[in-house]
């Protein structure tokens, strides 16, 4: 007995995350995939309709406009992510004065709950009473109050911003400690052979912190693409559906409409896609070993 | 002398971004803070001013009176105590397992857990709702702390493996010539090392399970069962919502998190980024 326990300690050590995965993960999503099968209420009707629930997605005009929209938002929020946190991460990374004062602080969107946030950005966004609105006045930006949620036109950036603003830390972080594993003496080198600070940057950091910006990437991407909390609270998916992600038009489908099957079949080619990017992310990586 | 000049260019400019996203980011949060000090009729105020007439944290004390947010916070607190306790205890083994072990299996499973990661919450939500109707969990603080599980153990489990990555091997090697098996290696030896990636690893699933809504949402219905992130979005009024109770709460909600955060921030942004490296 012992002898066993010795020689396969790897698998005993894996089987309480083996056994966990199944029970609460492989179950519940292959179960999923069954009710997409079904036009049922969970209750008492059930009845058995193949892949009608996936053809009907082909003419979901609902589904695809909600697909349309949060590829916009994606783009968007993870450009937005890059950006903001690339710029800040370099700037940290200086030997500057109060570098921790100003990390600590440009943490804090991470560090709020999602839900926080989005009632704190409903609250000063608020048509009436919200600050932005007269703070934009004071400065001379707008005169008069703008209902920024309420727009068709607006919601989206709106909200976009919103999750950018909440998102970026995470790539700051990442990008943050990618630049501190950098050699400082490959920029010695290159400053010694007359390289200029743009190209070193280009040169040395870029590529030094590819891996790093690529796992980000991902992780930031997926995570993202299935973002339901904030948008649900700020707008609910409206108005007229301009801002229904593909996780809110899901659960509005399963909770509001009742349509378990259909919201069990778009579940399942969410799920494709996530896997689709997941599956790139492994080519990545895996050519980076 | 011009090479100083540019240096000093760039600084400011540096300065300058830094301040600028310094100033966006604390915008909103001391809105929320201010908000909180003021009376009802000072939030209804056209148009609104920055700073209370006489702030004051009667807020703070009415909201526990007004809405059961004890209730909330201890639920927040079990569920999220009991999630990173499992997570954290299964995600060590497992992450210990994938670092030492040689296996055709690890990569596959890793992968697995990965992939796991990466699926969306949502699709996930119909199938628990309906299982946990079934074994009637629904509305119980256990039929939330299971799906809680199934979302923070698979990154748990690569940051853990990230984070046995640093610690060298030959330090078990030695233990078991000195005649240890590999389990009390593994516990007199490796865990005692292992606290900064066990700290940094619960930080996570704090911070992912202190968040959670979708799940909480659906599937708590009695008032008392609720937790924190549900609570404080149900503020939301249909017609008037009392803003300076629901600043207030949030208050309350973020500063866990922030403190957690300031005590343990170097520990846990190592080991984020060497298990998403490294892996």
């Amino acid at each position: 007995m012992g002898r066993y326990l010795e020689k396969h300690f790897t698998l005993i050590f894996f089987l309480p995350a083996a056994v966990l995965s199944v029970l609460l993960i492989i179950y519940p999503m292959l179960y999923g995939v069954y009710i997409s099968f079904f036009n049922t209420n969970l209750v008492n009707k059930w009845e058995f309709v193949g892949l009608e629930n996936y053809t009907g997605l082909l003419t979901d005009t609902a589904f695809r406009n909600s697909l349309g929209v949060d590829l916009k938002f994606t783009l968007a929020v993870v450009a937005g992510h890059f950006v903001i946190g690339t710029i800040l991460a370099v700037i940290l990374n200086k030997e500057i004065k109060g570098r921790v004062f100003f990390r600590c602080i440009l943490m804090l969107p991470w560090l709020i709950p999602e839900v926080v946030f989005a009632v704190l950005f409903k609250w000063i966004l608020n048509p009436q009473y919200g600050i932005v609105n007269f703070s934009l006045i004071d400065l001379g930006f707008l005169s008069e109050t703008v209902s920024w949620l309420g727009d068709v036109d607006l919601a989206l950036p709106v909200v976009a911003a919103i999750c950018i603003l909440k998102g970026y830390p995470f790539v700051m972080i990442m990008v943050l400690s990618a630049l501190q594993t950098v050699s400082g003496d490959l920029y010695e080198a290159a400053r010694v052979d007359g390289c200029s600070e743009m190209k070193a940057f280009w040169h040395i950091t870029v590529p030094s912190i590819l891996p790093v910006l690529t796992v980000a990437f991902i992780l930031d991407t997926v995570n993202w693409f299935k973002h339901y909390t904030m948008v649900n609270i700020l707008t609910g998916g409206g108005p007229a559906n301009s801002t229904s992600l593909v996780s809110v038009t899901i659960y509005k489908t399963a909770f509001g409409s009742f349509k378990f099957g259909v919201a069990g079949a778009m579940a399942v080619v969410v799920f494709f896609i996530c896997y689709l990017m997941s599956w790139i992310y492994r080519r990545l990586t895996d050519e980076k070993d | 002398m011009k090479k100083i000049k540019k240096q000093g260019r760039a600084g400011i400019l540096s300065y300058g971004i830094l301040a600028v996203f310094s100033l966006i980011v604390l915008y909103p949060l001391a809105w929320m803070l201010l908000t909180s000090l003021k009376t009802l009729e000072e939030t209804f105020v056209i148009p609104p001013v920055w700073l209370p007439k006489h702030p004051s944290l009667k807020t703070y004390g009415d909201i526990f009176v007004k809405y059961p947010i004890a209730a909330y916070f201890r639920n927040s607190v079990i569920v999220v105590v009991v999630t990173t306790a499992v997570s954290v205890v299964v995600s060590c083994m497992a992450g210990y397992a994938a670092s030492r072990s040689r296996s055709r299996f690890k990569r596959p499973f890793m992968t697995f857990l990965l992939v796991l990661q990466m699926f969306p919450a949502v699709m996930l939500l119909v199938p628990y709702y309906k299982m946990l109707t079934a074994y009637r969990l629904v509305d119980t603080l256990i039929g939330l702390i299971l799906p809680n599980i199934a979302f923070t153990m698979p990154f748990c489990t690569w940051m853990m493996m990230g984070y046995f990555n640093t610690i060298p091997s030959e330090l078990e090697q030695a233990a078991q010539i000195d005649g240890c098996n590999r389990y009390q290696s593994f516990i007199r030896v490796i865990c005692p090392l292992t606290m900064p990636g066990v700290a940094a690893t619960a930080i996570y699933s704090f911070i992912q399970v202190w968040n959670e809504y979708m799940f909480s949402q659906t599937l708590m219905k009695t008032e008392t069962a609720k937790t924190l992130t549900v609570g404080i979005a149900q503020m939301v009024g249909e017609y008037r919502t009392l803003w300076n109770d629901m600043m207030a709460a949030s208050v309350l909600t973020s500063l866990p998190l922030i403190i957690v955060f300031l005590f343990f921030q170097k520990q846990f942004i190592a080991t984020l980024t060497s298990g998403a490296v490294k892996g």
